[in-house]
């Protein structure tokens, strides 16, 4: 039996890979150490599949979604931003020079349909300021067809009245 | 420091930088690419999966608000599990961590773990010998002080070099190496115990 075994802390040297050729040494000589060096490694590769295996299933469960959520409100604000300044800076340039300037004269559309108006008024006048209403205006006429006498007869009677 | 300088590529490192944060700008990628390693290492130092995605997501963001501020000088991976851990330390500081950790509402047993290690090709045995080996070990683990189990995690997990633990914890390599150590002689003696 070999009484000059690897120490616990060579053992765990041997395992951080911090080897050292006499170690290497040993380890193809003296089985009890190699076992004991096996063992320990095998326990560290045990715990590692399960951690491995632990947080891919955790993971796994959860949808990636930051970062890109975060940035995406920013962006958009940003190029709103961007859309909106260069109009209020061209409205608020505008704004002097429009305060500062004369009122355009009227179309002349506008005018001719003043024109019109001011006609019908007058036309209205017209009908309104008549002796006689235009409804009754074929009265005047009654008498006209023979005799031009009976009509002047008439004529003077309405303008008696 | 000594990890920083074997890390370091003198004549290489400006394109090397500016590779990695073109890398760091594209955080959809960075995330994909990233994201169960550091899930993981927060799972397994938190034993809570709603903080671990907490951490996750803050991790990446923290990372892309101060991509300008990446040196370059390891790499990315190693970088990630620096802020990591800084907001896994944070974490377990708060008050509200410190209760429902000595409530044990959410964290797992070691059997539960064991149950769901699926072993395909051995015999019932033989997947009883690992199941019974796995909760010594993980029983081992989960004991150890914090800092212990995050450099255990990063070593036997993620399987980091010891330079990249040292800069990811933000302590030397010795102190890296004599945590392992202790984290080791916790796990061989619990697994002799039992035998």
């Amino acid at each position: 039996m070999n009484s000059n075994h690897l120490s616990a802390w060579e053992q765990e040297e041997y395992v951080l890979d911090q080897r050292t050729p006499q170690m290497l040494r040993h380890l193809t000589e003296c089985a009890e150490c190699r076992a004991a060096v096996a063992q320990l490694e095998h326990g560290l590769g045990v715990y590692r599949k399960a951690a491995v295996q632990w947080s891919a299933e955790s993971l796994a469960t959860r949808p990636q979604q930051f970062i890109t959520a975060r940035r995406q409100p920013i962006l958009s604000l940003r190029w709103a931003m961007a859309a909106v300044i260069p109009i209020v800076l061209v409205l608020i340039a505008l704004l002097p020079f429009r305060a500062s300037n004369p009122r355009p004269a009227q179309p002349v559309a506008q005018i001719s349909d003043d024109a019109r108006d001011d006609a019908l008024l007058d036309q209205v006048d017209a009908q309104i300021s008549a002796a006689v209403p235009s409804s009754m205006e074929s009265l005047t006429h009654l008498v006209s067809t023979s005799n031009g006498t009976a009509a002047k007869g008439s004529k003077q009677i309405v303008q008696n009245n | 420091m000594e990890a920083l300088e074997q890390l370091n590529y003198p004549g290489e490192l400006s394109p090397l930088r500016d590779r990695m944060i073109a890398e760091l700008e594209d955080v959809n990628t960075l995330c994909v690419t990233y994201r169960s390693r550091i899930y993981r290492y927060a799972l397994l130092s938190l034993k809570d999966p709603d903080l671990a995605e907490t951490v996750t997501q803050d991790c990446f963001l923290k990372a892309f608000k101060a991509r300008n501020e990446f040196r370059g000088d390891c790499s990315i991976a190693t970088w990630l599990t620096r802020i990591a851990t800084n907001l896994i330390r944070d974490c377990t500081r708060s008050r509200k961590f410190q209760f429902w950790k000595t409530a044990g509402s959410t964290a797992l047993e070691a059997g539960d773990i064991a149950d769901r290690l699926r072993s395909p090709g051995i015999s019932p045995e033989a997947s009883l010998v690992v199941r019974e080996e796995l909760v010594k070990v993980w029983d081992a683990v989960d004991a150890l002080p914090d800092k212990q189990r995050s450099v255990f995690v990063l070593r036997f997990v993620e399987e980091m070099e010891l330079p990249e633990i040292a800069i990811a914890m933000g302590l030397h390599v010795g102190t890296i190496k004599s945590h392992l150590h202790r984290g080791l002689a916790a796990v061989r003696k619990a697994m002799e115990k039992k035998r």
